[in-house]
């Protein structure tokens, strides 16, 4: 056993402390009777030492808490033998193959099988040997073995996946997961070695240390050759019958090449179209007069024939071809300008929303529940009986956002909410002022794309805001400009400027577009879910409206258990293609693709591999020095450190000091 | 051939932690005296021998039993027979029974050794014809019997000598003036007290039992631990008279406390010989046999 911080053990100086302390006696008083006190004089209170110790036992063990109090900072460690024994001239042999994606280009896994095996057959019978996976993430496919056949077998089930390997994470990834012993290491890379996967510092690439050992890299390239490739890049649907491709190729071709671009929506072809390759970039491809059905619409475009990698030739997207939502607009003028920004702004929003303009003269209330949220262009042409109809709405789960324009002028309170106006903010001449805006809840839903509002200048009315009044928007601590309150089980947002260009400039701006874009979809409820992910990403099932539900993958197989469906946080996308989420709202289609740079097959530059393990070789140590290293290694066996047993040991000596000290606390008690 | 049993010294008859174990005062003071008595050489002075002397005539207080009838027949007049070692006094015991009195650590009190003094005085004094009496006190008379040789009157004193209890404080000023009041004729006057009083106030009340021509014995009863106290750590002591309670150190204790107590003994014997009475220091953990010599040698000295 040893220590780690001896200096520590200074503190066992400590465990003299309680030897004095028993060792001091403060007097207990004991009341006797005596004749007469008058020759008497009264003493202060004395602390005697004495010669005898008390309490022996208490004395002990809180001496024996001190001494391992002290004992635990020092960190003591237990010296251990490495399970594996091996001989120090041995090799440990890591091998890490790549799986990503780029890996599917044709024949590159069964090369990559190859060099692993040539790996193997060039094992000494004293070297060892693990095998890794490396893609999104690093797994470990066996553990430091010397039967070289176990990992040959192995070999065989190692299969690609739609990861994207990063070779800095990789790197960083075996740090703790390589397994110790004594032999010296070496690590063998077996990869295309894209260029898109070397990491953003170089440095993150160079595995000198390992769990703080020295190893060797050996880097075995699947392919020296570049390749070219061709993939769908994007896809894009406008006006909602207009389909937009980007076709991009990584190399240069030495001939223009041919391709078709064919267009499928929900597994029925609908369009080709061919396009001519003639270098690196990229040809833009659209279909005209497509016709998608209601809801969420599969759209695949793919390439044919196939290329290096032809598994990429393929890209899946989800387009939502849901009519416009119906959104209540109450007004006192159906031709205002206010109306016309709000209508415009709504229309044009990518969920699209079918603004149905009320007069609140002609409005009957009751139709209010038709709708999950309604606009009310100014708060002051509610009259009474509209307002408690309003408040009544709100209160049974609906949602209200309104604007304060000048009909709210000559009102006391705020009506539905019912608070008082204050003075507004007034100019050196005493009339009110426009002020820009100044303070953004960016944590607030609605607001997720704030950019823009700093250009809004307005003239607000002043609420007295009461304590369930959340600002979002302000000018200052004074002037709020968008709230929010919480009524029963519904919630109103506010505007305490105007939706017109009376008092304020925020319809002309072009935030406002984005803004009632994302009002319109938090009072909706409709959920934030991002159709199309990446392949090896989680899939937030919170944002699919609350874990419940079943999510099935492309090949039909349902991810989630029985008890998943309501408990299940998120799942991972490892297939490409088409996931359906089912919640209690409906299906949602989430498409996935392989990540971009897998598809681009240029190659690192040999001269920045053969430097990268010229980097390595450097750091590690020279062949003198690996002999000594290994006989340090024999001297200095696995530290494994045992405070946590000196803190269990701790907690017991408190718990037995405290007993028993009780109990002599208890004894004296009784004895007065 | 068994051993003879060693001689114990009847002294030991003496020591007041054995008296204690006897119930019955009287005969408490039997044991002292005649234990006592057994420890002395024959002397003429300090005989009780019946040998006739004298003839006295007959005075007022004189015990009748001792009239000689033969006498009075011849000649029509009462004499009463005088014998040797009879002194014709009288014994006046004054017995403190303050609570201070009640304190005791050898497992008798300074009020019980005063007790068995007190008993043993009257015994001795009666079987010399005296006249005894016994005053008890505290800071009030508790109990007063005028000096008397009448049959019985010895039983009447122990007994409220046996009755005495530990109360209250100290107060020589009352019985002495009470003394003073009622005691005309000359005698002995035993004070048994630990005399925690101001010296100041002992001569004041003393004195003029001295200056009425009294002979006083002041017997200071002091227990062991009250003279030579040990403790080992800090006490609090409550005063058996007023209740106050004071915290000492055993270092006061063995050192500074030991001086006052020998000052204030000290200051007791000065003003006992500055009136002329005799003073005895009596350790309640030791025999009485120092008590009861001080006693005749004082009874000695004043014929």
């Amino acid at each position: 056993m040893g220590l780690i911080t001896p200096i520590f053990l200074l503190g066992l100086l400590g465990i003299a402390l309680p030897w004095w302390l028993h060792r001091l006696e403060t007097q207990t008083t004991e009341r006797e009777k005596f004749s007469t006190t008058r020759f008497l004089e009264a003493s202060r209170r004395r602390i005697h030492v004495q010669k005898k110790l008390k309490y022996l036992l208490l004395m002990v063990l809180r001496m024996a808490f001190l001494a391992l109090l002290a004992f635990a900072f020092a960190r003591p460690v237990l010296f251990d033998e490495p399970d594996l024994a091996v001989n120090e001239d041995a090799i440990h042999h890591i091998i890490v193959m790549d799986t990503s994606f780029s890996m599917r280009t044709a024949g590159h896994l069964d090369i990559a099988r190859q060099l692993a095996s040539d790996i193997l057959d060039d094992m000494s019978d004293d070297d060892i040997v693990s095998l890794y996976t490396a893609s999104s993430n690093v797994q470990t496919i066996s553990e430091a073995t010397n039967d070289p056949d176990e990992i040959r077998a192995l070999l065989d089930s190692i299969e690609t996946d739609n990861g994207h390997l990063d070779l800095g994470i990789m790197v960083s990834s075996l740090n703790g997961m390589v397994e110790q012993n004594q032999a010296r290491m070496t690590l063998h890379l077996i990869s295309d070695f894209q260029q898109s996967g070397q990491a953003v510092r170089f440095a993150d690439m160079i595995p000198d240390v390992i769990n703080g050992r020295p190893l060797t890299l050996d880097v075995r390239q699947v392919e020296l050759q570049e390749l070219v490739n061709s993939t769908v890049e994007a896809v894009v649907t406008e006006n909602r019958n207009t389909v937009i491709a980007s076709i991009r190729t990584f190399g240069e071709p030495s001939t223009s090449l041919t391709r078709t671009a064919t267009l499928t929506v929900n597994g029925v072809a609908m369009a080709e179209q061919d396009l001519a390759i003639s270098g690196n970039g990229i040809v833009t491809v659209q279909f005209n007069n497509v016709v998608f059905e209601e809801g969420d619409n599969r759209v695949d475009v793919s390439l044919s024939p196939a290329d290096s990698l032809p598994e990429d030739d393929i890209r899946h997207t989800v387009f939502d071809n849901s009519p416009p939502a119906p959104v209540l607009l109450l007004t006192d003028n159906p031709d205002s300008l206010g109306v016309t920004y709000l209508s415009a702004a709504l229309e044009t929003a990518p969920r699209g929303y079918e603004v149905e303009v009320v007069n609140v003269s002609d409005f009957d209330p009751r139709i209010m529940q038709r709708y999950p949220w309604l606009v009310i262009e100014d708060l002051g042409v509610i009259n009474s009986g509209l307002e408690s109809a309003v408040r009544d709405y709100i209160n049974g789960g609906g949602s209200v956002f309104a604007g304060m324009g000048p009909r709210a002028a000559g009102l006391a309170t705020v009506p539905v909410l019912g608070i008082p106006f204050a003075q507004p903010s007034t100019g050196p001449n005493g009339r009110p002022i426009n002020l820009p805006i100044t303070r953004i809840d960016n944590t607030h839903q609605a607001l997720n794309d704030s950019g823009g509002w700093a250009s809004v200048n307005a003239r607000v009315f002043r609420p007295e805001l009461e304590d369930e009044d959340r600002v979002l928007i302000s000018q200052n601590a004074a002037n709020p400009v968008l709230l929010e309150r919480n009524i029963g089980a519904g919630r109103m947002l506010w505007l305490t400027t105007s939706l017109d260009n009376s008092t304020s400039d925020l319809p002309v701006k072009p935030v406002f577009v984005s803004f009632m874009s994302e009002v319109a979809r938090y009072l909706s409820n409709e959920k934030l879910l991002v159709k199309e992910q990446l392949a090896d990403s989680y899939l937030q099932l919170t944002q699919t409206g609350g874990a419940s539900g079943q999510v099935v993958d492309p090949d039909g197989i349902s991810l989630l258990s029985l008890q998943d469906t309501t408990s299940a946080q998120d799942v991972l996308l490892n297939k490409t293609g088409y996931y359906q989420v089912f919640t209690p709202a409906g299906e949602v289609l989430v498409a996935v693709n392989p990540d971009i740079r897998e598809s681009d097959l240029t190659l690192m530059p040999a001269q920045a591999l053969q430097n990268w393990q010229n980097i390595v070789a450097g750091t590690a140590p020279g062949e003198a020095s690996i002999v000594s290293l290994a006989e340090d290694r024999e001297a200095e066996p696995v530290e494994i450190e045992i405070w946590r047993v000196f803190l269990i040991l701790l907690a017991l000596m408190v718990l037995a000091e405290s007993l028993l000290g009780n109990r002599y606390l208890n004894l004296k008690t009784g004895s007065l | 051939m068994a051993s003879a049993a060693p001689k114990q010294n009847p002294m030991h008859l003496l020591h007041p932690s054995v008296l204690a174990s006897l119930s019955n005062l009287e005969l408490v003071a039997k044991g002292v005296v005649e234990g006592f008595v057994i420890g002395l050489h024959r002397s003429p002075k300090f005989g009780f021998s019946q040998e006739f002397v004298e003839y006295r005539a007959y005075g007022e207080g004189d015990d009748p039993r001792y009239i000689d009838w033969n006498v009075f027949a011849r000649t029509g007049k009462t004499y009463i027979k005088r014998f040797l070692g009879e002194t014709n006094s009288h014994l006046m015991i004054m017995l403190d029974s303050s609570a201070s009195m009640g304190f005791g650590s050898q497992g008798v009190t300074k009020l019980q050794v005063g007790k068995y003094l007190g008993a043993s005085l009257a015994y001795m004094s009666s079987r010399q014809h005296d006249a005894v009496g016994v005053m008890v006190f505290a800071d009030e008379i508790k109990e007063y019997r005028p000096p008397a040789s009448r049959s019985g009157s010895l039983q009447g004193v122990i007994h409220a000598l046996d009755s005495a209890q530990p109360e209250q404080g100290t107060a020589l000023n009352k019985p002495m003036a009470r003394f003073q009041e009622h005691i005309k004729r000359r005698g002995l006057v035993a004070v048994i007290s630990d005399f925690y009083c101001d010296t100041e106030e002992l001569l004041e009340n003393v004195r003029p039992l001295a200056m009425q021509g009294q002979d006083v014995i002041l017997f200071h009863l002091l227990d062991p631990a009250e003279m030579n106290p040990d403790i080992k750590q800090s006490t609090l002591y409550e005063d058996m008279e007023t209740g106050h309670a004071i915290e000492v150190s055993p270092v006061f204790m063995n050192r500074e406390y030991k001086a006052r107590i020998k000052t204030h003994i000290d200051a007791i014997e000065e003003a006992a010989s500055g009136m002329n009475a005799d003073h005895v220091l009596i350790n309640t953990g030791e025999p009485l046999e120092k008590a009861l010599h001080s006693y005749l040698t004082f009874r000695e000295k004043r014929g």
